[in-house]
């Protein structure tokens, strides 16, 4: 899908920062709690991702790379909603399906049934929309015998499957994934790379964080090279690996 | 492989609050119902037994005139909603800590996570309203007057009161620990401070005007109004009425400036 100026912005990230404490331990008070975000930053804290501003149109498929503690996740997760930000804006406009610690909506006690309702429903789909999908979702996540069973009772394959097959369902027009596949079998890996294709092919907005080069070029057109909390290269993504591969010689 | 992103109906945003309420209320209960046999009767049991010792240390051992008579409706009236405030309040200590892994996966406005409890467990609440219709029915002496209108009026400061302080609590006990202890110990007290096994007739006079600004004594005042006329006191329920309006207001405050910190933070 060609991205053109014409085509839709779905999301914009303006200056963004956000930081956190070094050491969980260290004591709060009220005044910290309560000084808002204007505040100057504190020794104790550092900025995870600081001055970022991306602008992304409807269809693009970004791939973010960087080293492990270099912002990656939190970039994901500013744009998912889950966390926000100290500075600048986060501005999404349109429904995201976060592949972002994916299980984490799902309920021990309940049955797969319920989780599946249960977790779709949270982010926004209707019974009926669920029930004309519902077929599918275990199909694919190959679960049909254990329909009733507690959810705390699959194993942790299933479980990963089985949330998979849920949040790749739920027709957002933006997906994030973040290093999820790395667990499941080789077959499911497959599988699941083949339903993000699929996406892509229909027009959805992909963010993609992985170490995976190879992966990386499959699905990614353009690249966010981010470093010690900055975003160093937006560019396309051949570029930036090349730039990754010459700075961290992994290759 | 069609493209269906367009086929996702537009929620209004207040939709879309409610619908992600009602699942997790929903889900709540299941829960609470799937996992345990007795199920309904143990929301029911707990006010129940405590009411039978209420009833019988301070009719038949203390033989003190507290309240009004019959003494079990007069200690179920007011019994009831405070098993509501206890539950909601007290579980929302946890309110973020239990779900963090729900948290940290879901976008949905984050006042559910506080307003979820008070619903779930205001349901539970009228789910046990016909024990206490059981009681009037069938205890002699018992009668109901028209100030049983004001019963729905006293669940509306009910929710407000607790979704109030709900708030304000939830986000603290993320950094401050110790309040979960705390808010236990504020709970048992409050317990004996509030007109449950007594009523405000039974404080001393210059205890009255203090007493209303507890926000439960004209909450429960109400509840008892329609069973014991004698029990309504306007003055109270207008200083309960601001106090509550005035602690949500405190609430939402508390929990926007948190809001951020505590996303971190779980």
């Amino acid at each position: 899908m060609p991205e053109t100026e014409a085509t839709p912005v779905v999301m914009t990230v303006t200056d963004a920062g956000i930081r956190f404490r070094r050491n969980r331990r260290g004591r709060r008070n009220f005044k910290d709690l309560f000084a808002g975000r204007k505040r100057r930053s504190r020794p104790g804290e550092f900025w995870a991702l600081r001055n970022v501003t991306i602008t992304v149109r409807a269809g693009e498929a970004i791939g973010v790379v960087g080293r492990n503690g270099q912002g990656k996740s939190t970039l994901l997760k500013l744009v998912a909603g889950v966390i926000l930000p100290d500075e600048g804006t986060v501005d999404v406009r349109q429904g995201v399906a976060p592949l972002i610690e994916i299980t984490g909506g799902f309920v021990d006690d309940l049955s797969v049934r319920d989780n599946v309702y249960l977790t779709a429903g949270l982010h926004g789909m209707t019974k009926a929309m669920v029930d004309a999908r519902f077929d599918e979702i275990i199909d694919f996540a190959e679960i049909g015998d254990f329909l009733d069973t507690p959810y705390k009772h699959l194993s942790s394959g299933m479980k990963v499957r089985i949330a998979f097959a849920v949040i790749s369902r739920l027709e957002e027009p933006i997906i994030l994934v973040d290093e999820v596949l790395a667990v499941g079998d080789k077959a499911f890996r497959e599988k699941c790379y083949r339903r993000i294709e699929e996406l892509l092919a229909s027009g959805r907005t992909l963010f993609f964080v992985s170490h995976n080069e190879r992966d990386l070029r499959r699905f990614c057109t353009r690249g966010l090279y981010l470093d010690k909390g900055a975003l160093v290269l937006d560019a396309p993504i051949a570029e930036v690996l090349a730039r990754y591969n010459a700075e961290y010689g992994t290759a | 492989m069609s493209s269906i992103a367009e086929e996702r109906p537009h929620w209004s945003p207040f939709a879309r609050y409610r619908h992600a309420l009602w699942l997790l209320t929903r889900r709540d209960l299941r829960v609470r119902y799937s996992t345990s046999a007795l199920g309904y009767i143990w929301s029911v049991l707990d006010p129940l037994v405590m009411s039978g010792i209420y009833w019988f240390v301070f009719t038949q051992v203390f033989q003190r005139p507290l309240g009004s008579d019959p003494y079990i409706v007069f200690l179920l009236s007011a019994l009831l909603p405070w098993m509501w405030f206890n539950g909601a309040v007290s579980d929302s200590t946890r309110a973020f800590l239990r779900e963090a892994k729900l948290i940290r996966s879901t976008k949905i406005p984050r006042t559910i996570w506080v307003n979820r409890l008070v619903l779930s467990k205001g349901i539970e609440f009228l789910a046990s309203m016909p024990v206490l219709a059981l009681f009037v029915v069938f205890s002699p002496g018992s009668a109901i007057n028209g100030d049983l209108v004001l019963f729905p009026l006293a669940i509306l400061m009910q929710t407000v009161l607790t979704v109030g302080i709900g708030l304000i609590v939830a986000p603290l006990v993320v950094f401050f620990r110790d309040l979960e202890r705390a808010t236990k110990l504020v709970l048992r007290f409050l317990f004996y401070a509030s007109p449950i096994i007594y009523g405000t007739s039974n404080l001393p006079e210059e205890l009255h005007f203090w007493a209303a600004f507890n926000p439960l004594t004209g909450i429960f005042s109400l509840y008892r109004a329609g069973f014991f006329p004698g029990e309504l006191d306007w003055f109270a329920v207008g200083v309960s009425a601001v106090m509550s309006v005035l602690i949500l207001a405190v609430g939402l405050l508390v929990f926007r400036r948190l809001e951020r910190s505590v996303l971190k933070e779980i």
